[in-house]
């Protein structure tokens, strides 16, 4: 058995966000991050609050600027919903490489951002649809672009007592693709070495009116390569300038050596992956 | 220890228990209920062998509390059979697909959930299916083998 622990099943946002503050309970969700640390004997919760019991936080919306999307949605609902693939490709590509689709089934995108891995594979394809994090406390809501969400390795600016709501993701404009590269030393199973993820819209003439560029496992937390993305907007899109832009994003990155790869080879990785994802993204505009 | 009283619905039969919160889905199916067709290797999401059906999809039940199944639906490879094997079942033994059989169980769910979601599918999509069921023995094409065939038997029902 997991090591005992209390659970407290709140029916509301609003009571989970007080029991958060009061105790030093930690959130459940799909329990795939939490359970697996446990029983690793490298966390021993006192009190897991349960959120499977809050429907709101299930709820997916569209509006008319995009679509609101709650943090317990599993990664199998970017892996088979239509509008995933083919307007927000990257993500869809994400979340449909998360471990196994038992894993999908119950492993949730909110789970997946708050637990603060820097190889999250939602993580890099959310960060180019520019997703904006809906946070909740007790009394209050507030947003916070996916950019500013990480702190550092496995910290993330969520208060105490505050919980991931939604994330809600801008439509994609119309002149627009993404591709997600999640480069691993198996195909099935496996974390990411690196991931590389971009998204190139096109203006009138074919130059390059928007460009997004994000890295995961290529430092402490998942990052925009803004330089990268500067360096290809404005211009037309060959693979010269592909190939320059991977350059700087390989200096924007800051990568380590750990067991699964040194830090050299993930910044060749940086390099030629995200050639290949600028280059793989625009042919499918 | 914080102990709740769960209704189960395992295979159509209706089992209530008193559990501590801990105990996991896997365990409550192994140890309460002496189902022990479904298998536990690693205990972390990682083997497959504990797969299980709840509600209609496939989830590593070493992953899932007991607790969280309450009120709902689980099948297990108990429950697979309708009198004679599951096609899936026989499909399995005529393929060679089992040799020691630890992770026949798990596969036999995982394959089980996908065909009933897509009855025909690509020998690559049942591939990418099986990806979190580990098999020691097999090399697996003849698991893939016998998933094809048996999608072929119940197409023809
Ligand atoms: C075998 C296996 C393979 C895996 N493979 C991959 C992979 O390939 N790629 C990948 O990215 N991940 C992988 N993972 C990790 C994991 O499945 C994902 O990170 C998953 O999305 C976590 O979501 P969860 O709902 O299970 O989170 P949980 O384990 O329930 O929670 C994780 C953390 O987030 C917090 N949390 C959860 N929801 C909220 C919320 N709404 N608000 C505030 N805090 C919250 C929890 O308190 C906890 O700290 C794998 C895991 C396993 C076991
Ligand atoms: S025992 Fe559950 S996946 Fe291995
Ligand atoms: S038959 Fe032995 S592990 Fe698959």
């Amino acid at each position: 058995m997991l090591p005992a622990f209390k659970l407290l099943e709140p029916n509301t946002i609003e009571e989970a966000c007080r029991i958060a503050l009061d105790t030093d309970g930690m959130f459940l969700a799909g329990a795939t991050d939490i359970f697996v640390a446990m029983h690793g004997g490298a966390l021993f919760p006192e009190t897991l609050i349960s959120l499977a019991k809050i429907d709101a936080l299930r709820d997916i919306r569209k509006t008319d600027q995009g679509i609101f999307i709650g943090a317990l949605t599993p990664h199998r609902y970017f892996e088979f919903n239509q509008v995933m693939k083919t307007r927000y490709t990257a993500i869809h590509e994400g979340c449909a490489q998360v471990g196994s689709p038992q894993i999908r089934n119950r492993g949730t995108i909110g789970g997946n951002l708050c637990n603060g891995a820097p190889s999250a594979d939602s993580a890099g394809p959310l960060l180019v649809f520019d997703a904006v994090c809906v946070i909740v406390g007790a009394a209050y809501e507030r947003t916070l672009p996916l950019r500013e969400f990480y702190l550092g390795p496995k910290k993330t600016a969520l208060r105490k007592g505050e919980l991931l709501k939604s994330i809600y993701l801008p439509e994609p404009v119309s002149r627009s693709a993404s591709r997600y590269i999640k480069f691993t030393r198996r195909n099935a199973m496996d974390l990411a070495l690196l991931g590389v993820s971009a998204y190139l819209a096109l203006d009138d003439s074919g130059g390059i009116a928007d460009a997004r560029l994000a890295l995961t496992t290529a430092g402490p937390t998942p990052i925009r390569a803004g330089e990268a993305e500067r360096r290809l907007i404005g211009h037309k899109p060959c693979d010269s300038l592909f190939s320059e832009a991977a350059a700087i994003a390989e200096n924007e990155s800051l990568p380590r050596t750990s067991w699964r790869s040194s830090k050299e080879f993930r910044l060749k990785l940086v390099k030629s992956l995200t050639e290949k994802a600028l280059r793989e993204a625009f042919e499918r505009i | 220890m914080d102990w709740r009283d769960v209704t189960v619905y395992v295979n159509g039969d209706e089992y209530t228990k008193t559990i501590p919160v801990q105990m996991t889905l896997a365990e409550f199916l192994r140890d309460e209920l002496f189902l022990t067709g479904t298998k536990i290797g690693c205990n972390e999401g990682e083997c497959g062998a504990c797969t299980v059906i709840l509600d209609g999809v496939a989830v590593n039940s070493c992953l899932v509390l007991a607790v969280h199944a309450d009120g709902k639906n689980v099948l297990t490879i108990e429950g697979v059979s309708e009198g004679e094997l599951h096609p899936l079942q026989q499909a399995f033994l005529d393929a060679g697909a089992v040799q020691c059989g630890f992770c026949t169980p798990g596969m036999i769910m995982t394959a089980k959930a996908l065909l009933d979601r897509d009855p025909a599918p690509s020998r690559e999509v049942i591939r990418k299916e099986i990806e979190g069921n580990l098999c020691r023995c097999t090399g697996y094409n003849r698991i893939i083998d016998a998933v094809e065939k048996a999608a072929l038997m119940l197409q023809k029902r």
